[in-house]
């Protein structure tokens, strides 16, 4: 029986914002946008749906007169990525056999 | 990257993950400026202050030693900045910001425990030693830079040595311990990040 895969994570960008997450401690909206290309519209979008599900914090503050937007994992992000993964190499090990 | 209304297959997930990992492998801050800073400012300290002491025979000869709280100061103002400027924290600049810290708390101490125990002074560089050897050898052995580790490992050997030795000769051994272990793997670290940057 396959687990379905969290439709939170299963998108290319929301995706790519938590694997950058994952490796790193914390990062700047500036840094995430710039590591995946995408604009800072959507990123924008993205952040906030995960956000919204609890799975990354996000801090904004002033630095030298300008926002700042730093984003982190959540244990429950950090949680719902390795369920993500899990559940993918199932998938995988499934296409194989 | 686009919107996200593609659809990912298990096998383009998993690409993705490992890609976006694989990004944030530059990730770790240029420490090289608090390690030219350190081995500059305690090069010259150890070096005037054998000078001072043994050839001019300065009897406030000490006094070279003044420089390291400007050494703090300047160190503090830099990391500060730094920090401003950086746009991403990974766990390894975490555990480096750590270890320097109790580092940093560790020579504090034994700057307390040399004024309160006059004979301590005997063995200070000793300890001295030993710190930048655990300081430069685990920094080293994380950022995955050897020099910082051979020098390391030199200068566990060059604390052990220093005990049978004077204070004033200690200064000696201090000033090579430091050239090893901070000014050398210090530049060496700065031409990898300056290359890195191109």
């Amino acid at each position: 029986m396959f687990k379905e895969l969290d439709p939170i994570l299963h998108s290319q960008l929301r995706l790519a914002v938590m694997s950058l997450l994952i490796a790193v401690k914390e990062a700047e909206f500036t840094y995430i946008r710039e590591k995946t290309n995408a604009t800072a519209g959507n990123l924008s979008v993205q952040v906030q749906k995960l956000k919204e599900a609890g799975y990354i914090e996000v801090t904004k503050q002033f630095k030298d007169n300008y926002p700042q937007t730093t984003c982190k994992l959540t244990p429950h992000g950090i949680e719902a990525f390795e369920a993500y993964v899990k559940a993918l190499q199932q998938y995988l090990q499934a296409g194989q056999s | 990257m686009e919107t996200d209304e593609k659809e990912l297959s298990p096998q383009e997930s998993l690409v993705l993950i490992q890609t976006m990992i694989s990004k944030t492998k530059g990730a770790v801050a240029d420490d090289s400026f608090h390690f030219l800073l350190w081995g500059w400012l305690v090069f010259i300290c150890c070096l005037s202050s054998y000078i001072l002491k043994t050839i001019v025979h300065y009897p406030n000869h000490f006094y070279v030693w003044l420089l390291m709280p400007v050494g703090g100061v300047v160190s503090a103002v830099y990391g500060a900045r730094q920090k401003k400027t950086r746009t991403v924290k990974s766990f390894l600049d975490e555990s480096l910001d750590y270890l320097w810290i109790a580092i940093g708390c560790s020579f504090l101490v034994l700057i307390i425990v040399n004024i309160l125990n006059a004979q301590s002074w005997q063995t200070a560089f000793t300890y001295y030693i030993l710190l930048y050897a655990i300081g430069t050898f685990v920094s080293g052995s994380l950022l995955r830079f050897k020099p910082l580790i051979i020098g390391g490992l030199i200068n566990f050997g060059l604390a052990a040595i220093s005990a049978r030795f004077s204070y004033d000769n200690q200064l000696l051994i201090g000033s090579l311990a430091i050239l090893i272990s901070y000014i050398i793997p210090g530049h060496l670290l700065r031409r990898k990040y300056q290359k890195q940057k191109l």
